[in-house]
């Protein structure tokens, strides 16, 4: 059985992923994944299609149960999914405030809207505010559900395949913003078929055979 | 249970309701197609039945339009709340699940669905229930509008139990379907109950408590009690089934 605890690792790691292994009925996907993150860290992790890295990313957010291992984050964890997670019949702000409820954030609404205001000017998409998401792009939907997983300025953030469908300066962006969290001491795990941006990341995984090596 | 949550939770739900085009329209008209091809294909010639779930058993003696209103309008509540339910329950149960790894929990979300479910099969209630009076006067108007409310209660339950067990909606479909369809479409029709063998297994289907209390209600001035709470029994059960489906469902796995 895997165990997975959150707010008691020792204050130099922000996660710490033990063995973990899961397989789906016969076919083991991830048999012994070891790895850990600090504070101010931003890791990266590749691999061929099928290899079982939005298997690994939804075990450690809570999606998915190990069948063995064991995972400790502290501190809040936001999580961008590889597919679009959003409400698509309501509007941006609708879906702001809904997953800001969830977080927690709705007794303080200057404080959510402040940041998603932030967010929203710098993924400029601040005027769809009011727009139903079934009206937008594509590459917008993409920020959209990128920006609900920053919206409670997470100290780990998990993100699957973040950067899909968007434009260069988006991208540019994307990149920008994660070096100024890294900053601040917060934590990214990026998941990507391919990293580009090798020299922005602090470690960088590959995941091949259901083991993670360095890459 | 935090109700800041389940404000929040209920005022997405029904938005994301109201702006469902096809929703509004199966709401609004087919209630009113149904009763007007009812209308349309019945005569005034009175039939005589009998009601299951009147002990003394006394033969009801009304025209075979009005017989046929209440049992189309027990049936269209019961498939337009299962609908329903199955929509809230399937559409976006991966982003409801995303707001539980968020801070939701489970309990919040299905609540503020089952807030908003409740609220419309008591609207479809009254909009089916009001259409009656303009064919025939119903004995009890307000118990023949609980009939229908009830139908869409058990209904709705079983709907929310088929989008908790099905992945796809398809399936989720077909399963409510063909159940309204045998069930309050066609086996609960007194006339057909009277003359069926093993009226056993017709009890034991959703429709029957609450077609006989819109029956009861509609036609005689004889006690409801027994179809009344038998109808939120098995509403209630089918009810609590689909929240432990649905808990396990949603579960964050850590």
């Amino acid at each position: 059985m895997s165990e997975s605890v959150a707010g008691i690792t020792p204050p130099q790691l922000v996660l710490d992923v033990e063995h973990l292994a899961k397989a789906y009925g016969r076919r083991q996907v991830l048999k012994d994944v070891t790895f850990r993150i600090r504070p101010g860290e931003i890791a990266g992790i590749t691999g061929e299609n099928g290899c079982g890295k939005s298997t690994l990313l939804n075990v450690i957010v809570g999606r998915l149960r190990a069948d063995a291992g064991r995972i400790v984050h502290s501190g809040e964890l936001g999580y961008c999914p590889q597919e679009l997670l959003i409400f698509e019949s309501l509007t941006v702000e609708e879906n702001l405030r809904y997953f800001a409820t969830g977080y927690g954030l709705h007794q303080r609404d200057a404080v959510w809207q402040d940041s998603a205001t932030n967010l929203l000017d710098r993924f400029r998409c601040s005027q769809y505010m009011c727009t139903p998401v079934n009206r937008l792009s594509g590459g917008t939907k993409q920020k959209l559900n990128l920006i609900l997983a920053f919206l409670h300025s997470p100290d780990l953030l998990v993100l699957d395949e973040p950067y899909a469908g968007f434009d260069w300066e988006t991208y540019l962006q994307f990149w920008e913003y994660a070096r100024e969290l890294r900053a601040e001491g917060k934590s990214i795990l990026v998941v990507a078929h391919l990293v580009f941006d090798s020299a922005q990341l602090n470690a960088v995984y590959r995941l091949n055979g259901g083991v993670l090596e360095c890459a | 249970m935090r109700l800041s949550y389940l404000r929040v939770g209920m005022a997405m739900t029904a938005r994301e309701l109201l702006r469902s085009r096809l929703v509004l329209i199966l709401l609004l008209v087919i209630p009113s197609l149904f009763f007007t091809i009812v209308a349309l294909t019945t005569t005034d010639r009175l039939i005589t039945f009998r009601l299951a779930a009147i002990s003394e058993k006394p033969l009801i003696e009304v025209s075979e339009r009005s017989e046929s209103l209440v049992f189309i309008g027990t049936a269209v509540a019961g498939l337009l709340a299962s609908y329903l339910a199955l929509g809230l329950m399937h559409k976006q149960s991966e982003v409801n699940r995303r707001l539980v790894l968020c801070g939701y929990h489970p309990s919040e979300l299905i609540v503020s669905k089952l807030a908003v479910l409740l609220g419309v099969i008591v609207l479809v209630g009254i909009y089916v229930g009001g259409l009656l009076p303009i064919f025939f006067r119903p004995e009890r108007f307000a118990l023949a509008v609980l009939g229908l409310m009830l139908a869409g209660f058990v209904y709705g339950s079983y709907g929310l139990l088929v989008g908790a067990l099905f992945r796809r909606e398809l399936e989720g479909i077909l399963f409510i379907v063909l159940l309204a369809n045998i069930d309050a479409g066609w086996l609960q029709n007194p006339v057909y109950y009277a003359g069926a063998q093993n009226q056993f297994i017709i009890r034991a289907l959703p429709a029957y408590y609450p077609s006989q209390l819109g029956m009861i209600g509609a036609f005689t001035d004889r006690s409801a009690i027994r179809p009344l709470v038998s109808s939120l029994g098995y509403g209630l059960v089918l009810l609590l089934v689909a929240l432990a489906v649905y808990f396990v469902r949603m579960r964050v796995r850590r």
